[in-house]
């Protein structure tokens, strides 16, 4: 019975009928009055004048400098798409982007499933779940300069604990920091670690606004747990579930500290994302250009994922 | 069995998403372009004169250099005093160049000055040598420490102190291995190899986030053999064969288990940590170390400069200097101020607040310097042998603020420290990625 409220509530807003009404967003725009339109365009003026020039100077400067040669001071000649070429036939570049990937397809991934897991298990009644849910979302809270701090403490040296913890148990003395594969492994295991609690909270507000009866009824018609899980619990926090893997790309893509406090990029490039690199470029090469067209590069990819990733989310509503 | 969310889409539009999106991905470019924090004010509005210094040392540091700009009053101006944090200090200081709400007057990266000489933005310094000369103070500068500021046009800026790189060592870990102090290359690799005996590393270095000393040790090692980065006329010369010789020494080290193998990820901190737990038998660091890493037990001391295998004796030095802008309230006011703080410097030393030597002679012989005798030693030994980043080199300019820091050498020292790959391929990659640097 759920289901069929669920689909029909779904099916009017497809339609676009409001809830208890027959008219959409359509109509009622058509009953605007002139008036009506005036407001609204001086109410929203400020705001949009203050996103120009908050984002549209920027955007505009960057794409400026992304053209030219000169420094930070000096916008220096024209010079078109010589800087996008010289980023896109860098080795650098390329190695940047593989390992930006790899950061946020774990970033992304690793964060859902951790988050997953424990937003299922906060549901459950368990012994000082209060304090356990804060205690979760401590690695989000904490600045991520404090929890570098802690986590090169943990890792770094041959005598760190981790590693002395590896080598009671006579599994060797992992460099965890000092090794190319390591390095990259630790930066992708600490953002996982850093970003769960996102990935909890969201998964936990989308679970809290499921019906339990949902679950009463399929539990009725023989459904095992795996079943309600994989056929109620996902697709009704699918929604959720996209949005959150939208942000997170973006917050992946574009994370500096995590990577740059533990590792600095290194070793020999090792972890250096693109953002890393971006930024290298521009501020210790100080090679302005190819920094800003590497930024321009990211900003492009990003949309186009996130153009993508809501088409999925729209799809998942339709279905 | 299939369901679909409770909650229907048509409150999420398309054109609101695509919004959130384009704002939230446009992030990078915001972050690339986007301006320093140093618009505070305009530049030295009012008369005054507007200083700039970053935290050279402990806070004590800056509260004492607070007080002494504050205190100058001359041309008819005062002086203001503001704290830059070195985290993207260049892009804190271009962007506020670039908004003419930079200051008059600023320490800064040891390059610096060059940097934004070439951009026109540097006001010579030439009367302040002037004045200089008619106090006294020019006669007082260490030997050879004004001179890499000299260029075609002028004096790019004046040196106030030196941050050095000098061999230090562990006395109780060199008597524990019965070894003795290195004198070249051929002692210090057996003093390695005994001291790897006892549990501690012969060259203690790092190369991970935000620490420069691994870059330092490579061009130290190289000017320690008669190379370097540049050739005498200032051209790329990094395939020279004392270059090589001196990096396939670094990599006899490493593969010695000389060089800690987690080096390449050390912090300064997870450094300055090997040198408090009796990890750390010998290697280079600035001056000071003592107080750096908090043990005053008297063990840690400073080496004799060793020599390599052509007889060469050299380090690395760069010289921290004070540069005057051209946006300033009264070029006559800059001019007052430099040479007024730089006839108080003597004040931070008395203090014992700084950790890096003096440029200047009456300083490195007043009680609360010489008495420490790991500075009278650098001084007396290290000083004279010291040469810039611009080695063989000997002019400063803008190209060494691409190397210092850049990811070429960066990359460079990583790529020794983890011994992947032989001095030759590491040094060509190293040319090949200052080339393309340099280029631009």
């Amino acid at each position: 019975m759920a289901l069929t409220t669920a689909q029909s509530g779904l099916s009017r807003a497809r339609r676009g009928v409001a809830p208890g009404g027959a008219g959409g967003p359509a109509n009622r725009k058509s009953k605007l009055s002139a008036q009506t339109s005036r407001t609204f365009f001086w109410l929203l003026l400020p705001s949009v004048v203050l996103l120009v020039l908050i984002h549209g100077y920027p955007l505009i400067h960057a794409g400026v400098q992304a053209t030219h040669d000169g420094s930070l001071i000096q916008t220096g000649n024209f010079v078109g798409g010589e800087n996008f070429a010289t980023v896109l036939s860098s080795p650098a570049f390329w190695k940047a982007a593989q390992f930006t990937l790899m950061f946020t397809i774990v970033g992304v991934f690793g964060s859902w499933l951790v988050g997953l897991g424990l937003a299922l298990l906060l549901r459950t009644k368990i012994p000082a779940g209060g304090t356990f849910k804060v205690l979760l979302l401590l690695p989000w809270v904490v600045p991520i300069v404090v929890s570098s701090t802690a986590w090169n403490w943990l890792v770094a040296t041959p005598d760190s604990l981790i590693p002395s913890l590896f080598r009671n148990l006579g599994l060797g003395t992992p460099l965890f920091l000092a090794d190319p594969n390591l390095a990259a492994i630790t930066v992708m295991v600490f953002k996982v670690w850093v970003s769960f609690p996102f990935m909890m909270m969201m998964i936990s507000a989308a679970l809290a606004s499921v019906d339990t009866t949902v679950y009463e009824a399929a539990s009725m018609d023989g459904a095992t747990r795996w079943q309600q899980f994989s056929q109620i619990t996902l697709p009704l926090i699918a929604r959720s579930t996209y949005i959150s893997w939208i942000l997170m790309t973006i917050f992946c893509v574009n994370d500096f500290p995590t990577i740059y406090l533990l590792t600095g990029g290194g070793p020999v490039s090792a972890t250096t994302s693109l953002v890393v690199l971006a930024y290298r470029t521009v501020f210790q090469d100080f090679a302005t250009g190819p920094g800003v067209a590497i930024a321009f590069l990211m900003t492009m990819t990003l949309v186009v994922i996130s153009v993508l990733l809501y088409r999925q989310i729209r799809k998942s509503s339709v279905e | 069995m299939s369901t679909k969310p409770s909650i229907a889409s048509s409150a999420f539009s398309r054109r609101g998403f695509l919004g959130f999106a384009a704002a939230a991905a446009s992030a990078p470019l915001l972050a690339a372009c986007g301006g320093g924090s140093a618009s505070q004010g305009g530049g030295g509005a009012g008369g005054t004169i507007k200083f700039w210094d970053m935290p050279w040392a402990t806070p004590a540091y800056n509260d004492a250099a607070k007080k002494l700009a504050e205190g100058f009053s001359g041309s008819g101006s005062k002086a203001s005093y503001q704290i830059i944090q070195w985290n993207n200090f260049y892009q804190t200081f271009s962007s506020a160049i670039a908004s003419k709400t930079g200051p008059a007057v600023s320490t800064g990266g040891g390059f610096q000055a060059f940097q934004f000489e070439q951009q026109g933005q540097i006001a010579y310094a030439d009367k302040v040598i002037d004045k200089l000369k008619e106090n006294g103070q020019f006669d007082d500068f260490l030997p050879g420490v004004l001179d890499p500021f000299k260029s075609d046009k002028g004096y790019v800026a004046v040196p106030w102190q030196l941050d050095m790189r000098v061999f230090w060592y562990r006395k109780s870990l060199f008597e524990k291995a019965g070894v003795g102090l290195p004198t070249d290359w051929p002692s210090l690799l057996e003093a390695g190899k005994a001291l790897k005996k006892v549990g501690a590393f012969g060259f203690t270095t790092g190369a991970g986030a935000g620490n420069n000393y691994g870059n330092h040790s490579m061009i130290m090692m190289m000017v320690n053999n008669g190379g370097g980065v540049w050739n005498k006329d200032g051209e790329l010369d990094l395939m020279n064969d004392r270059n090589v010789e001196a990096m396939e020494f670094v990599l006899e080290l490493v593969s010695n288990g000389i060089v800690d193998p987690a080096a390449v990820s050390y912090t300064t901190d997870n450094m300055s940590a090997q040198w408090k737990d009796g990890k750390a038998g010998y290697g280079l660091f600035q001056v000071n170390v003592p107080q750096r890493v908090g043990d005053t037990s008297g063990d840690l001391l400073v080496a004799d400069p060793i020599t390599g295998p052509h007889g060469d004796k050299a380090t690395i030095v760069f010289p921290n200097n004070i540069m005057m802008y051209t946006n300033t309230p009264s070029q006559e006011a800059s001019e007052a101020f430099l040479v007024y703080y730089l006839g108080q410097l003597k004040e931070l030393w008395r203090q014992k607040l700084m950790s890096a030597l003096p440029v200047f002679k009456s300083i490195t012989e007043m009680p609360e310097f010489a008495n420490d005798p790991n500075n009278v030693k650098i001084v007396k030994d290290w000083q004279p042998i010291a040469k810039t980043f611009a080695a063989q080199g000997k002019t400063l300019n803008a190209n060494l603020a691409a190397l210092d820091g850049g990811q070429a050498l960066n990359q460079f020292s990583q790529t020794i420290l983890t011994g992947k790959a032989d001095a030759k391929t590491a040094l060509q990659t190293f040319q090949s990625g200052l080339e393309s640097v340099l280029k631009k």
